[in-house]
């Protein structure tokens, strides 16, 4: 009689499981089914495409207004800083990551803690933009993420125990590591942090079940890639677009991470500013930075990239990621295309298949740099005299001002995607600086600027503002405008739904396609990160990271005044409906 | 992560052993400390599964009292237990706020071992001597102490640089009418978690080998273990070392070589 029950309990759990969420081992398969599957978030940006979108409409406009609180959990400690970690979730336990490289596992239906691990971190380490990181990765038994120290760690998911270790690179040349790795036919890929100290971008494939090196491929030309510890070939052609010997220091950091597309089976990652930021020191398109990179995950090789900025002179960093999604042409054909909202203040869309260029146009009010971007050439057409002036052999070049400011249009905040709207929505932020250049040399381990900079609002009432644009037409279709920057992501759902997290504290919830706010929360702290839905006991729940921090407080300038009576925090929240 | 398969390999015996050791276990033998310790708390968490034995074969060799607490030299010494099969041993610290001090498993050597730990107060420092046949040998002393061992951050903390030297293994050889020596050290913090803001971080597993690779002896150290510890391992007849190797509760790895 006992034994007939429990054989009908696991048929009903197996049932149920197909459904929503799958217990035991991740898998590739499972993984490239996350934005689906609905009862787990088993990668950054809910799905390899990034298009943070949930087929979930349990929540929805019509009831958003009774979300309500399930329980919030606390990181704690003396090291309270920036919170930028997108969870993932996987057989009913949250994983997320807190500023000073830790890592907590925690129970999704009661919040209470199964482990954590801290990461010992050296005195020396050189993270640019505050202590950070964005999130894990999950595969097999393992959940895997990087350090501020430059390494990746795999922990057992049951009990937070160390199962590989491997270093990504030199912590005291000045390498780091913030984003969330990804996950693409068993290789966890990751980039690396750095750019201000004139380290070289590149993006590594390790097997993620035991860490061992499969390829790397560097992101700035005359690097060499291997595969299997083989040479792999050059990337580009050795001082096609660097002079002398400035690619060996060219920067372009890959700190964002990388989004995937089986569709197109390539990897895109988005490149960070060529160092130094003085640009009259490396004349030339300083390929590839501030690009779109697309690589073969099988092959380790480049198969197209896009340049958004050509011999960037402002710090135009376009780490941001390329996100993929099917746009319809004039004949009514799908394309498999990407949308991108750089740094530099424009939002590109590209074909995913060949990084042709499809639409581009400005998502933020002011752009000085650049007039437009050229779709016929895909460049952008300079405004010359926006550009930094040379220093030569004085102490400081001529000051421009210039929008958006190096903070980007858009930062790390993640962008979202609704199929069912056709629309992007972009935290955006108004911003301008006064930008100079300064002679610079390289020093291992030191910042390799070259340039000195003043950040400025551009209006009185308003810097962040979430945009949802129409990437076919390039229309702004709605905005909801915000006091402070925005810092954290957005995510959109099939429940009409767009939320977002704002410095002031506020996790918000408009409504997709007018953007009138719903409902909002005070979570006690700055929001700088996205938030994620699931679904358990058929009961959905959307959660959110708190806590202060990011780069804006580190480098904002004028902007200061707006953020700094802000308070750190950290802590998770999970919100479900009130019965 | 440790293998304790040897029960599978006497299933019967071992079943015996269970049974007569869930009748023993009742029992608790008296601690021969008396008040000094909580014997019943630390057999309950870490001397389980068979009759247990205070035993004097057993030795325990610290300090009558702790002149560093942060440095206290304890020498765990069974082998005046020759004939009798173990399988480990197991080394706590009664009144530490992180009992268990670490795990010995002398396969291929003598039972002794010699280590530093970090003392919180003046506690017992117990050796539990786990047999194949399941049975539990214990010995006890008590080191006095004016405390503080283990709530301080570690002194490399405040040492620039510490990340370069951290794993570095130094290991010597020493020959004896009596048998071999093996003296080796390890650089590393060991933080214990209990100084504010400074994670726990410690060596979490140790493997001696032979020039054959056979490994002869695996500990398995814990938070209590002075920083920089120094293992100190007597060999059993005509032996050779050839490879220490491990790694920290972060994955960092430690290798040295004996030529």
């Amino acid at each position: 009689m006992q034994r007939k029950t429990l054989s009908m309990l696991v048929a009903a759990a197996f049932a149920g499981a197909s459904l929503t969420a799958v217990a035991g081992p991740v898998t590739d398969d499972m993984i490239l089914n996350d934005a689906k599957s609905t009862g787990d978030v088993l990668s950054f940006g809910m799905g390899t495409q990034g298009q943070r979108y949930s087929t979930l409409s349990k929540i929805n406009t019509g009831n958003v207004s009774k979300l309500v609180p399930a329980w919030a959990f606390q990181f704690g400690g003396e090291k309270q800083r920036g919170q930028e970690s997108q969870p993932v979730i996987h057989d009913g336990k949250i994983f997320v990551t807190a500023s000073y490289s830790r890592m907590y596992a925690v129970d999704a239906k009661t919040g209470r803690e199964l482990w954590q691990y801290d990461h010992r971190l050296p005195e020396g380490i050189m993270p640019c933009c505050d202590v950070v990181n964005r999130g894990a990765a999950l595969y097999d038994n393992l959940v895997i993420f990087g350090t501020l120290d430059a390494q990746l760690v795999a922990l057992d998911q049951n009990t937070g125990k160390v199962v590989w270790k491997e270093k990504l690179d030199e912590f005291s040349a000045g390498y780091s590591y913030t984003a969330a790795p990804l996950v693409v036919k068993g290789l966890v890929i990751t980039g690396v942090s750095g750019g201000e100290f004139g380290i070289v971008g590149r993006l590594d494939a390790r097997d993620a079940k035991t860490g061992k090196i499969v390829w790397t491929r560097p992101v700035v030309e005359g690097h060499m890639g291997y595969l299997n510890g083989k040479e792999n070939g050059i990337t580009g052609e050795t001082n096609a677009s660097w002079p002398g010997d400035t690619w060996k220091t060219g920067g372009s950091s890959t700190w964002l991470g990388a989004t995937y597309d089986a569709k197109t089976n390539l990897v895109y990652v988005g490149t960070g500013n060529p160092a130094p930021w003085n640009s009259h020191t490396r004349p030339g398109d300083n390929l590839y930075s501030c690009s779109t990179v697309a690589i073969n995950p099988d092959t380790g090789k480049i198969v197209w990239h896009y340049q958004n900025t050509p011999n960037d002179g402002w710090d135009y960093d376009g780490v941001n990621e390329f996100v993929t999604f099917d746009m319809k042409g004039a004949d009514g054909k799908a394309v498999r295309a990407g949308g991108k909202a750089d740094r530099n203040g424009f939002f590109y869309v590209n074909d995913a298949e060949t990084g042709k260029l499809l639409n581009a146009f400005p998502f933020v009010d002011k752009v000085t740099w650049a007039s437009k971007i050229d779709l016929a050439s895909g460049r952008p057409v300079y405004n010359d005299d926006n550009r930094p002036g040379n220093p030569g052999a004085d102490k400081q070049g001529k000051t421009v001002f210039s929008a958006p400011s190096f903070l980007g249009g858009k930062n790390q905040q993640q962008i979202a995607y609704s199929p069912d709207t056709g629309l992007f929505y972009v935290p955006a932020n108004e911003w301008g600086m006064d930008i100079w250049n300064e002679p610079i040399s390289y020093k291992k381990g030191a910042a390799f600027l070259g340039a000195g900079f003043n950040i400025k609002p551009l209006n009185e009432d308003y810097i962040g503002a979430l945009r949802a644009f129409d990437p076919k037409s390039g229309k702004k279709v709605w905005e909801v405008k915000n006091n402070a920057p925005l810092w954290g992501g957005a995510m959109t759902t099939k429940g009409g739904l767009v939320f977002y997290g704002t410095p002031e504290g506020h996790l918000k919830a408009l409504d997709a396609k007018s953007g009138k706010e719903l409902w909002a929360f005070q979570t006690g702290s700055g929001v700088v990160a996205p938030p994620v839905t699931w679904e358990q006991d058929g009961e959905q729940y959307i959660a959110v990271v708190s806590g202060w921090g990011g780069a804006v407080p580190l480098w904002g300038g004028d902007v200061a005044k707006r953020v700094n009576f802000l308070n750190q925090g950290g802590a998770l929240w999970v919100f479900k409906l009130a019965k | 992560m440790k293998p304790h398969l040897i029960a599978l390999k006497h299933g019967l015996p071992v079943t015996l052993a269970c049974v007569f050791a869930a009748s023993a276990a009742a029992q608790t033998p008296v601690d021969p400390l008396g008040d000094r310790g909580r014997w019943a708390d630390m057999q309950r968490q870490f001397y389980q599964g068979g009759e247990i034995t205070f035993d004097p074969r057993v030795r325990v060799e610290v300090p009558p009292t702790a002149e560093d607490a942060m440095n206290v030299p304890v020498a765990v010494d069974a082998r005046a237990l020759a004939g009798e099969a173990i399988e480990r041993i197991v080394v706590v610290a009664d009144y530490n706020p992180i009992l268990k001090v670490l795990e010995f498993e002398p396969t291929g050597v003598a039972p002794y071992l010699a280590f530093r730990i970090k003392v919180q107060q003046s506690t017992p420092v117990r050796a539990g001597v786990k047999l194949r046949d399941g049975r539990w040998l214990v010995g006890s002393a008590i080191v006095n102490s004016q405390g503080g061992g283990c709530t301080a951050p570690s002194t490399g903390r405040g040492v620039a640089g510490w990340e370069r030297t951290l794993n570095t293994v130094s290991a010597r050889q020493f020959s004896s009418a009596a048998g071999d020596r093996l003296r080796f050290s390890v650089l590393h913090p060991m933080d214990t978690g209990l100084a504010n803001g400074i994670p726990a971080f410690f060596i979490d597993e140790l493997n001696i080998r032979d020039a054959e690779g056979r490994t002869v002896a695996r500990i398995w150290p814990a938070e209590p273990v002075s920083e920089n510890p120094v293992f100190t391992l007597e060999l059993a007849g005509v032996q050779r070392v050839t490879q220490i190797d491990g790694r920290d509760n972060n994955g960092n790895k430690l290798l040295g070589s004996l030529r």
